[in-house]
This record gives structure tokens, C-alpha cells and sequence, in this order.
């Protein structure tokens, strides 16, 4: 994302509702709902700590998820036999130094810093990044053609499990 | 040679330690939990199998350059694992000579010399100290600096790409330590005849739970359906039903173990389920008979048509199932374990090839994985729940019970993969290298 102007089909206040809703079906494991801000065809990208600029199909990566891959993720984490997340995690997104890119015919980059508190089993784990999505205008408003959440993390550590959404 | 059952006289395998009771008579095998808890242990297993086995340090391909180097610890020790610029594969202590400063401080890197920022000391990649400011102030340069330079890992070497290290100078050669766990990483291998290849993108990451638990897990086909229901399920709706007919686990020497089986998914290049698409059809089959012509076609119906997990004593876990991959354990505390795992392919694969092993084997394994963050929770969980019963003055309760398949074993039947059978190969292995008797 090069020049980053206040000019957009959409103004930083909108997108900034999108994903502060989004963080909201999140935090609430609202799932399916969120499941529903994805357009058809979308992805879930999160690289590896080590790489974190690589680009998913020639590089390891912790999560890369087709649209279809990604409505088995909702699905398992709606089940009670996830068990790496049931009983569910508590989290609490913040989100923030949302800026949103010049739109183009791939769709909005929008790129946002997130913190994300991951507490369960007395544990406290923090997850902090930058999200480079790709947005794209719906029927009922924003949605996401490309998902991809950027850990600073040089590991994963201590908490060694996305088994949330980030 | 791999046992598949126990031996004749199975009394001969009796034994009743501290850590571990097995008793084939009474059909009792027990691990004791202060092994997963006990700090002392923890100290144990450092002097007495970290730093004198082989290592698992890494493969050659993360290293494709001259100059290319990396940092990576083992048995708590900071390393620099180098390619030096004549194209030897090296292992530094990442610590200068001089005052034992952390010498190289970037993750990763390609570079001539080494240069530590305290005092500028400056090393070759090849090891030799060739700068030293104000060198007049020690005695004549040459003699002091050739007994100055970087200090190697007294032991490297590689197996056919596989990196492996040991603290221990007079540690037997590597391919003895391998033993006959050589032909199981053979078949990995020789899904190409160039060898194999790391994909870029490590997982990196930490459990909290004592190594010998990722271990178990790994050794263990009896906890696949209910621990990873989910993507049983998962596999279901792509058309694929799983199954555990017909596994077996093979106890090897010097503490190695695998298991062996087929029915939990295709296996990129080798053999096709529905979730891989029409068009791997076609490419898969023409791939085992490139195999076939190769290396014959009872080898290639091996390598085809067969998973394995290979554990190589003491932290290294090669996955040979959906795709290829290399975990190794760093154990930090009793209680803590770092986790480093890389995708391995054939080198020289189509790109197509490469992109639907990645997102096949990612869909399964690894931290943001459908399975591998359940047997995290598994792991986990173990950890916190061992300490229950720990000083239980009740006898019996503070062990874990690892018999499942003696019964049948005892018949003479093959050790199955959904049985214990691994898992007791690996403790047997543990208990002479770290138990009461060990030294």
C-alpha cells in the first residue's frame, strides 16, 4: 500500500465500524455471523512469525485459508469437541492505526495495528500485529476479500496455539 | 532390527524403577508422572542424553548460500548454524571467544565474518579470528588468535541434508546412532530423487508441557479420533472417511520409534483423495510410477502408499503423512518446550505440486492447524493435571498407564499403531539413558 490518502469510497470512520464489529462477533464467538462478513472466494492468511512478508503459496504458513477451508474452521471452532478452544478462550480485541488505502480493482487495503488478549486456564497470552487486509464493497456494506493478520511475535510463545481466530 | 513383538521371554522386560514399572506377566507398564514435573529429571536429561547424544540441528537446504547462517538454540545453548563460505556446513557456539558475548545477533543472514559489536573481535565464517583492534597489546598475534576463534559444536554431521550435532566428542558416528530408523527416513527421502527441500515459514512456537509429552503424543494412533473428531469430521465432508486398520508401531534402536499406517488422509504426490482435485489425479499416479521406475515397485508401493511419524531419539519428530515435515523439540524447563517445525518437499516439484502440499499439510498440522492446536490442548492439559496426584501416598495413583495393546502383544500379535507399543519402546529407551541407573 503506497500513498495512503483520506480519499477512499469509504472513510476511515466506516471502516474502522467494520472491523470494531467484527472484533465484537469475535470476541463474542459469534462465528457464523462472522463467517458472513467474507465475500465468496475470500482468504485467511496468517504468515509465520519468520517470514512474515511471504507470500502463501510457495512458503509455510501458520493458518491459509480458502473460503471453503476457512467455513470448516467455524465449524470445528462451533463444535465442543475443539478442544484446544472449548470451553472457549476469553478475548478482547483492540484495534487501532486503522488507515485505509487507495481502493483499486483488487478491492481497499486496509491496514490496522491490533492487540489481542487471549486469557483461559490462568494464562494471559498476548497477540500483537498489524492486519493488511483487503476489503471489497458488498451488498450490506464491507466485506473481506482478503484476511490477513500479521503477527510481531518472533514466536509464538508462550501461548503456542492460533486456535482462535486473530 | 524393528520388533514388532515382544520378545520370546517376555520376563526378560521386566523392570521396576523409580520411573518406570513393566511387567509383562501381570500385563503392567506404568510411567511415574514425577518425570513430566521434576526439575531434577529436567537436569538429568540435559547432562545425560541432551548433551551427549545426536542432536537434530537442521537441514542443509535452509542454508542455500555460501554465508548463509541462522541462529538456533539446543539443549539451552545459543548456536549459529552456518553455511561458511568454502560451502561447509558449520555449528558455532553463538557465544565470543573473547567474553562470551552473543556474537551473532541477527535471526538470520548471510555474511563473511562474524563480528561481535562489544569489543569488535572479528571471525571468519570458517572459524578464524581475523581482527583484533589494538592486537599489539597481546602477545604476537598469530599464536594467540589461532586459539581464539569461533568455537565449534565439538560434533557435525549431516545425513543425506539432515543436520545433526552433538555436545559430546566421542559420541559413536551418526549413522550408527541412526540405526534402522535410517530406512524410515530413507523413504522420506526418496519422495524425490534430489532429496528433499525446507519450504520458507517456520512454526515457532512453545507448549507448556514437558518435551516427553509431544513425544507420546506423536507415538500414539489411540488418541487420533478422539482428540482430532473435528477433522475426522472435516475430512468426511471432502469425501474422504478415515481409518486406523492395519497400523502398526515399530520400537528401534537407540530409543527411535515409529508408527506406521494409512487411512488418515491422502498424501500429497503419492496418493490422492478427493480434497485434492481432479487434476493431482493424474500427476500423483504418474509420480509413484516415476518412483517405481526408480527405486522398484515394492519400495515405491512403501513410499506411497504407507504414513509414518519417525521419532529420532532424542528431539526430532518427521511427519511422512498429508506432506512432509521436521519438528524438533527444544526442551526448556520440566514444564515448557520450544517447538520449531518446517515443511519438507521433494526438491524440484511442479509449482502446482507445492501449493496443494502447503495448504493440505497446513490445514492439519501446526499452531493455526484443524488438529496440531488440540494436541497442544492435550499436551497442556497432561501438564497441568499431573500434579494432582503428585506425593499421593495412595500406591499407584501417581503413574501414568501406558499397557494399552500387552494383552494382544503377549499373543504374539503385532504391536498396533493405536496401541501403546511406541510409547513403551520410548520410555524403555528413556529409562536406561535417564533413570535411577542411568550415569
Amino acid at each position: 500500500m503506497s500513498a495512503i490518502k483520506r480519499q477512499s469510497a469509504f472513510t476511515r470512520q466506516e471502516v474502522e465500524d467494520f472491523l470494531f464489529e467484527e472484533a465484537a462477533l469475535l470476541d463474542e464467538w459469534r462465528l457464523d455471523e462472522w463467517y458472513t462478513l467474507f465475500e465468496p472466494g475470500a482468504t485467511y492468511e496468517v504468515p509465520t512469525t519468520d517470514r512474515p512478508n511471504a507470500v502463501p503459496d510457495r512458503s509455510q504458513y501458520y493458518v491459509w485459508d480458502d473460503y471453503e477451508l476457512l467455513a470448516a474452521r467455524v465449524k470445528r471452532l462451533k463444535s465442543k469437541h475443539a478442544h484446544a478452544e472449548n470451553p472457549h478462550s476469553r478475548t478482547r480485541r483492540l484495534i487501532t492505526n486503522v488507515r485505509v488505502g487507495e481502493p483499486s480493482g483488487e478491492g481497499i487495503p486496509v491496514r490496522a495495528a491490533f492487540l489481542i488478549y487471549k486469557i483461559r486456564d490462568g494464562n494471559v497470552d498476548s497477540f500483537v500485529g498489524r492486519y493488511e487486509h483487503v476489503l471489497a464493497s458488498g451488498d450490506g456494506g464491507l466485506r473481506f476479500r482478503k484476511r490477513r493478520a500479521v503477527l510481531d511475535l518472533e514466536v509464538l510463545r508462550p501461548g503456542g496455539r492460533l486456535s482462535f481466530i486473530l | 532390527m524393528a520388533t514388532t513383538a515382544p520378545a520370546p521371554n517376555v520376563t526378560m522386560r521386566a523392570r521396576r524403577g523409580p520411573y518406570i514399572v513393566e511387567d509383562w506377566d501381570a500385563r503392567i507398564f506404568r510411567v511415574n508422572r514425577e518425570v513430566f514435573r521434576s526439575p531434577e529429571v529436567f537436569g538429568r536429561e540435559r547432562r545425560l542424553v541432551w548433551d551427549r547424544e545426536w542432536l537434530y540441528l537442521g537441514h542443509e537446504t535452509e542454508l542455500p548460500k555460501p554465508g548463509d547462517f541462522k541462529q538456533r538454540a539446543l539443549a539451552g545453548r545459543p548456536l549459529m548454524f552456518v553455511r561458511d563460505s568454502r560451502d561447509r556446513v558449520r555449528a558455532y557456539l553463538n557465544a565470543c571467544p573473547h567474553r562470551g558475548t552473543i556474537l551473532c545477533r541477527e535471526t538470520e543472514g548471510n555474511s563473511k565474518t562474524f563480528q561481535c559489536f562489544y569489543h569488535a573481535w572479528t571471525f571468519a565464517n570458517t572459524g578464524e579470528l581475523v581482527g583484533i583492534p589494538d592486537a599489539g597489546a597481546y602477545p604476537p598475534e598469530r599464536s594467540f588468535a589461532e586459539t581464539m576463534g569461533l568455537r565449534e559444536v565439538p560434533r557435525v554431521e549431516n545425513y543425506r541434508g539432515f543436520v545433526f550435532v552433538s555436545f559430546d566428542p566421542s559420541v559413536r558416528p551418526l549413522v550408527d546412532h541412526l540405526a534402522d530408523a535410517r530406512d524410515y527416513l530413507d523413504l522420506m527421502i526418496e519422495h524425490s530423487e534430489r532429496g528433499l527441500e525446507v519450504i520458507p515459514g517456520t512454526h515457532l512456537y512453545g507448549i507448556r508441557g514437558n518435551w516427553k509429552l509431544a513425544v507420546e503424543n506423536a507415538m500414539d494412533g489411540y488418541h487420533f479420533s478422539p482428540t482430532h473428531i473435528t477433522f475426522v469430521e472435516y475430512l468426511k465432508t471432502t469425501g474422504y472417511v478415515t481409518s486406523d486398520e492395519g497400523g502398526r508401531a515399530h520400537t528401534l534402536e537407540n530409543g527411535h520409534c515409529v508408527i506406521v499406517f494409512s487411512g488418515h488422509g491422502g498424501r500429497v504426490g503419492v496418493q490422492w483423495e478427493p480434497r485434492f482435485g481432479d487434476p493431482a489425479k493424474g500427476r500423483t499416479e504418474e509420480n509413484v510410477r516415476s518412483i517405481a521406475a526408480r527405486l522398484g515397485e515394492e519400495r515405491a508401493k512403501r513410499i506411497a502408499e504407507t504414513s509414518r511419524i519417525l521419532y529420532i531419539w532424542p528431539n526430532l519428530l518427521l511427519f511422512d503423512i498429508e506432506g512432509l515435515a521436521a519438528r524438533q523439540l527444544e526442551p526448556v524447563a520440566a514444564d515448557f518446550t520450544d517447538v520449531r517445525a518446517w515443511e519438507l518437499a521433494p526438491a524440484g516439484e511442479t509449482a502446482e505440486e507445492r501449493m496443494l502440499r502447503i495448504r493440505i499439510l497446513g490445514s492439519f498440522i501446526g499452531p493455526g492447524g484443524l488438529a496440531t492446536p488440540d494436541d497442544v490442548e492435550a499436551y497442556e492439559c497432561v501438564q497441568r493435571g499431573v500434579v494432582a496426584t503428585a506425593n499421593d501416598p495412595r500406591p499407584n495413583v501417581d503413574w501414568s498407564d501406558i499397557s494399552r495393546g500387552m494383552e494382544r502383544e503377549s499373543q504374539g500379535e503385532p504391536a498396533r499403531s493405536v496401541d501403546e507399543a511406541g510409547i513403551r519402546g520410548f520410555w524403555r529407551h528413556w529409562d536406561d539413558a535417564v533413570g535411577a541407573g542411568a550415569r
